[in-house]
């Protein structure tokens, strides 16, 4: 009778399948936990950087999911004044409509005991319960009533030290107000609500709070079914061609564009890293091999056939795979929330992006399975002594490296396929840049075929080096790396890929920071003095002047006052942040940020009004170059403007346009200012005349005055925070690389005890083997630092292209040897560091076990 | 003229359940300038321990081990690295070649150790390989090699830096009865050729034929010592 609970698979019984994987965990249980730990962490890398890139945009949309709950269409206004509730009002009785609600959405800080924070702030109506919108149908469950002062969620009360009852101040449109807390939105009922920069309001209390009586700015939209289309024509027939016209969810759309060229960075990393944790993982169950090759011999001694032995062999794999892969996703998610989850403020400005750490199932699936993969791939290397052929007892005979080595001819045709592979990216980046990420993966792989040939080079280079260099660790050294084995060239690879990484992408964010930080200074540096409304790094908030400006200008020191305007403008697919600079002020657009035109003409063009400088990737995309015409979506209609200069995007992805603030004041039907520069006298220092400024501007708790010093370094320290998330994904896949090597290195030295300890009875010393060894794994590690440096330098240079060509960021190249040199130095640092003392310990081999193989 | 003395040695080796292995508990023995002196014995019979104070890998609690003269028990680690790097020629029964290196690269191991060029150590190396037959696979490496060339491979090795002692640890035990024989005549008629005391460890019924003396060891002792053969013509 078969036995359904202990089947036999290819003759052998699952429970012996149990048997022998727990007696190989009694017997070998380090060199198990060992394998295990380096897929752990393989996968921990993977996962954290795979959830950190996708987190951003899963907060962001969750949250605008919940906010527009079953809307399918929405009427927003072109700026944050927003348009007349009537029109609000009108939609309801449009016919298809089944429900709509209308919201205030305005950006404000909020402060409380604990410190400020940068929200939207949602004024709703009763309409939103009808859309489902805000997970309105939880409040309930909440324990409390939607009704009065401001609902923060956890995040938000939190950062500012805000409990229900309490009282906050509101800063908003350049006024302070005192509001008290009506709740404190957290626990999972609300979703990403509860962890997004959000204050919510009803309406009514909004519109006072911003000074907007009667406004709104978007109108969510359920059509009835089937009435979609008649829905969004109605829609547009009340806009009247002022007002924008789109899916409820085109914010998402939005917010895509926007962090693109972050998310594209983002995923070549993720690539990179996936391949080193590939590699993590398959080293670490290479350290095995030679155990398990044993493991196989014995087994087919005993009389287990072909398949028997593939069996055992994938089920331990499996085993030690999805164990050591789960413990890497448990690890991966703490990585990934202690380093990789930060929200760019230069985001958070225009868009309500959370801090909600989202994970996908499929992000699970892929980590998980690359560590399972690697594991089965690697275990599986015995295999190849089942070969038809192959003596059943040839691993006991070998005097060791074989079926290990890479060919003379593998060799050659990786090299030549490594090269090949770089010419073919020059090539298609030449041709399209958009292809750099693609690229970007090829040179990596690149920086893999090209290490055998390294390898057999440096070997070949042997009898030079060996009569120019008198050492005894030179044959010995060289001798282990002669092999080229996939152990030698998976740890130099590891090396390799994250030098490349680091230096291709630490490269072009290093372009991308000094770029950035060029177009700053020279966009602050038109005034000497900036009022605004505080943590607005855009300028785009805009404010009632009163008579501010007035007094300002009478303040001792002061030469003279101008009004600066912006906003943010949705144009298709993109938010683009619209400058409108007094044609008073010293410069129109920044000097460095210039890709055609000519800057004197540019400046007068501009202060002539009709006029515009628009970013390259605005351009490319309406196919304008210099003198053409294009049209603008405005709140006065669609407004006509020639292109003046055709300018990078001075580091906000979706792009800028540049205009006179008189044709802003014309078509967006405002004079109210985002923000006042100030000039000083000539002798006045930055720091008497900020001073005299807030001396003037008196008690408006609202306003703030800073230098355009620190204007300047704000908006620094934002690009920079920005890129924050790559920098500290580069720095561990260093450290994890170097470990990773360090480790592999030093279980590959462990196993050769036999052999040093007979090297110790034909005569070495401890001391000569200890350095044989240091040699051997700096010359590993070097391979892989030299091919990984020089293709990263030749990454960096094409990712500055693209940063440039594709995305219209600001990003001059120039290669940084110091940064260059730093990595170099760190990932062999860690790696010789961490091999000392096994290495020594090695050395210290007593010359009897050379007895005992 | 060098010649190997043993006086009296003990070496004892604490094993499991608190009990001690006198793998050598008095052993006298003298090995002369060509002379190559067998020893016999099963496993665990104190044959290794032997050699690795010959070869001053270990120190004995008693007696004293002297090669020229010189007792090496008191040698420290460096000088007795030095001593094995210029005096002793190992050849083991796993060869212990390195991977992937090609088999004169192998034979020069020791001489790179001393600090000489490598083209200086090839130079030196080749002689021996092709006196071994070995010269037109001198490029070969030791996976391209059969088992007794990995054995001759090893040899040149240890001979490569003329040693004033050999010393081999079951050299014919991964070898066929006529790879083995022949590996041991090489051994021997080098031992006689060159005026070297030599002293090899094995099991191989054989090779007491061969041996100008060969002893069984036992329990720590030289129980008996196997009939004497006729010293061998020293080549000249």
């Amino acid at each position: 009778m078969r036995n359904l609970f202990n089947p036999r698979i290819c003759g052998v019984r699952t429970s012996m399948l149990f048997y022998l994987y727990w007696r190989r965990l009694r017997s070998h249980l380090a060199q198990e936990l060992l394998a295990g730990s380096g897929i752990a962490v393989a996968v921990a890398l993977v996962f954290g950087v795979l959830v950190a890139n996708t987190s951003l945009t899963s907060s962001a949309g969750a949250l605008i999911q919940q906010v527009i709950g079953s809307a399918r269409l929405q009427l927003t206004a072109r700026s944050e004044a927003g348009f007349e509730q009537q029109r609000a009002a009108m939609v309801q009785h449009l016919p298809g409509v089944r429900s709509s609600a209308a919201i205030l959405r305005e950006n404000v800080s909020i402060a409380g005991p604990r410190g400020a924070k940068a929200v939207q702030i949602l004024g709703v109506t009763a309409g939103i319960v009808d859309l489902g919108s805000l997970d309105t149908k939880n409040f309930g469950a909440g324990g409390f009533r939607f009704s009065e002062g401001l609902i923060l969620p956890a995040v938000v009360a939190g950062a500012i030290g805000a409990e229900p009852g309490s009282l906050v101040t509101l800063l908003a449109a350049g006024s302070a107000h005192r509001v008290r807390v009506g709740a404190v939105l957290s626990g999972s009922l609300f979703g990403a609500l509860t962890s997004s920069p959000v204050a919510i309001a009803l309406l009514g209390v909004a519109q006072h709070l911003m000074g907007l009586r009667g406004r709104v700015t978007q109108v969510l939209v359920q059509p009835r079914p089937g009435s979609d289309q008649l829905v969004a024509g109605e829609l547009r027939r009340i806009a009247g061609g002022r007002l924008d016209v789109a899916p409820a969810d085109n914010e998402l759309r939005l917010l895509d564009q926007a962090i693109k060229p972050n998310s594209q960075s983002t995923e070549l990393f993720s690539a990179i890293s996936v391949m080193v944790g590939f590699l993590l993982a398959l080293n670490a169950m290479l350290l095995t091999m030679p155990e398990r090759r044993r493991f196989v011999a014995d087994l087919r001694i005993q009389g287990y056939d072909r398949r028997q032995v593939l069996l055992l062999l994938s089920f331990q794999a499996l085993v030690l795979g999805v164990v050591a892969s789960l413990v890497g996703v448990a690890l991966g998610d703490v990585l990934s929330s202690a380093f990789f989850h930060r929200v760019p403020t230069y985001l958070t400005a225009a868009f309500p992006i959370g801090a909600k750490q989202i994970v996908h199932a499929k992000t699970v699936l892929a980590a998980f399975g690359c560590g399972v993969i690697a594991t089965v791939l690697a275990s599986l290397t015995p295999a190849f002594d089942l070969r038809e052929g192959k003596a059943v007892d040839a691993v006991f005979r070998e005097s060791g490296g074989r079926g290990e080595t890479i060919s003379g001819s593998a060799t050659r045709t990786l090299g030549i396929t490594g090269m090949t592979s770089i010419a073919v990216v020059t090539a298609l980046v030449l041709i399209a840049p958009g292809l750099t990420i693609v690229g970007g993966v090829a040179l990596a792989l690149s920086t893999l075929l090209l290490i055998p040939a390294m390898f057999a080079g440096i070997a070949r280079a042997l009898p030079w080096m060996g009569d120019h260099i008198r050492s005894s660790a030179l044959v010995v050294a060289v001798s282990e790396l002669r092999a080229t084995s996939m152990r030698a060239v998976a740890l130099a690879g590891i090396a390799g890929l994250a030098v490349y990484g680091s230096i291709a992408i630490g490269g072009a964010r290093g372009d991308l920071i000094r770029g950035i930080d060029r177009a700053t200074a020279q966009y602050f540096g038109t005034a000497d003095i900036w009022v605004g409304t505080g943590g607005d790094i855009f300028n785009v908030n805009r404010f009632e002047p009163g008579r501010t400006a007035a007094v300002i200008a009478r303040a001792p020191g002061v030469a003279s006052v101008r009004s600066y305007q912006g906003g943010l403008l949705d144009v298709g697919t993109r938010r683009l942040w619209i400058r409108a600079r007094s044609p008073r002020d010293p410069a129109m657009v920044e000097a460095s940020q210039l890709l055609h035109g000519d800057l004197t003409r540019t400046n007068r063009l501009l202060r002539q009004g009709g006029w515009a400088a628009v970013s390259s990737a605005f351009a490319d995309e309406r196919h304008l170059h210099v003198g053409e015409a294009f049209s603008l979506p405005t709140p006065s209609g669609t407004a006509t403007f020639k292109t003046a200069a055709i300018m990078t995007n001075s580091g906000w992805p979706p792009g800028t346009i540049t205009i006179d603030s008189n044709d802003y004041s014309h078509y967006w039907q405002t004079v109210d200012p985002s923000a006042l520069e100030v000039s000083l006298r000539p002798g006045v220092s930055a720091a008497a005349g900020r001073r005299a400024v807030m001396a003037a501007v008196g008690d408006r708790p609202g306003l703030s005055v800073r230098t355009s010093g620190e204007r300047d370094r704000q908006s620094e320290a934002s690009a920079r925070q920005g890129l924050e998330t790559l920098a500290e994904i580069s720095t561990l896949l260093l450290i994890a690389a170097g470990l990773a090597v360090a480790s592999a290195l030093s279980a590959a030295v462990w196993q050769r005890r036999a052999r040093l300890a007979s090297l110790k009875i034909q005569g070495y010393d401890s001391r000569q083997l200890w350095r044989a060894l240091l040699l051997e794994s700096a010359i590993t590690v070097g391979v892989g630092c030299a091919i990984g440096g020089v293709i990263g330098i030749y990454g960096h240079a094409l990712a500055g292209r693209w940063l440039t060509l594709t995305t219209g960021f600001p990003a001059p190249f120039a290669v940084a040897p110091t940064q260059v040199a730093l990595t170099l130095t760190l990932i062999t640092a860690v790696a010789l560091v961490v091999i000392a003392i096994p290495g020594f310990a090695a050395a210290r081999v007593p010359a009897r076990a050379g007895f005992q193989d | 003229m060098s010649s190997l003395e043993l006086r009296e040695i003990v070496k004892h080796y604490p094993s499991g359940g608190g009990e001690t292995v006198r793998a050598v508990d008095g052993i006298s023995l003298t090995v002369s300038p060509g002379e190559f002196v067998a020893m016999y014995g099963p496993s665990g019979s104190g044959k290794t321990t032997l050699l690795l104070l010959a070869a001053a890998l270990i120190a004995p609690e008693a007696g004293s081990v002297l090669f020229d003269g010189r007792d090496l028990g008191g040698l420290s680690e460096r000088e007795g690295a030095r001593y094995r790097l210029r005096d002793v020629g190992f050849v083991f029964q796993s060869f212990h070649l390195m991977p992937n290196t090609s088999a004169l690269d192998n034979a020069t191991i020791k001489l790179t150790a001393e600090g000489l060029k490598l083209s200086e150590a090839r130079r030196r190396a080749r002689p021996w390989l092709e006196r071994l037959g070995l010269g037109k696979r001198s490029e070969h490496t030791p996976e391209r090699l059969s088992m007794g060339e990995r054995q001759r491979v090893a040899i040149a090795r240890a001979l490569v830096n003329e040693p004033r002692l050999l010393l081999a640890d079951e050299p014919t035990g991964n070898l066929d009865s006529r790879r083995g024989r022949e590996t041991l005549e090489l051994l021997r008629d080098i031992c006689h050729e060159r005026a070297i005391p030599g002293l090899l460890v094995t099991h191989d019924p054989d090779a007491k034929e061969l041996m100008d003396r060969a002893y069984t060891l036992r329990d720590g002792h030289l129980t008996d010592s196997v009939d004497s053969v006729e010293p061998a013509a020293i080549i000249s």
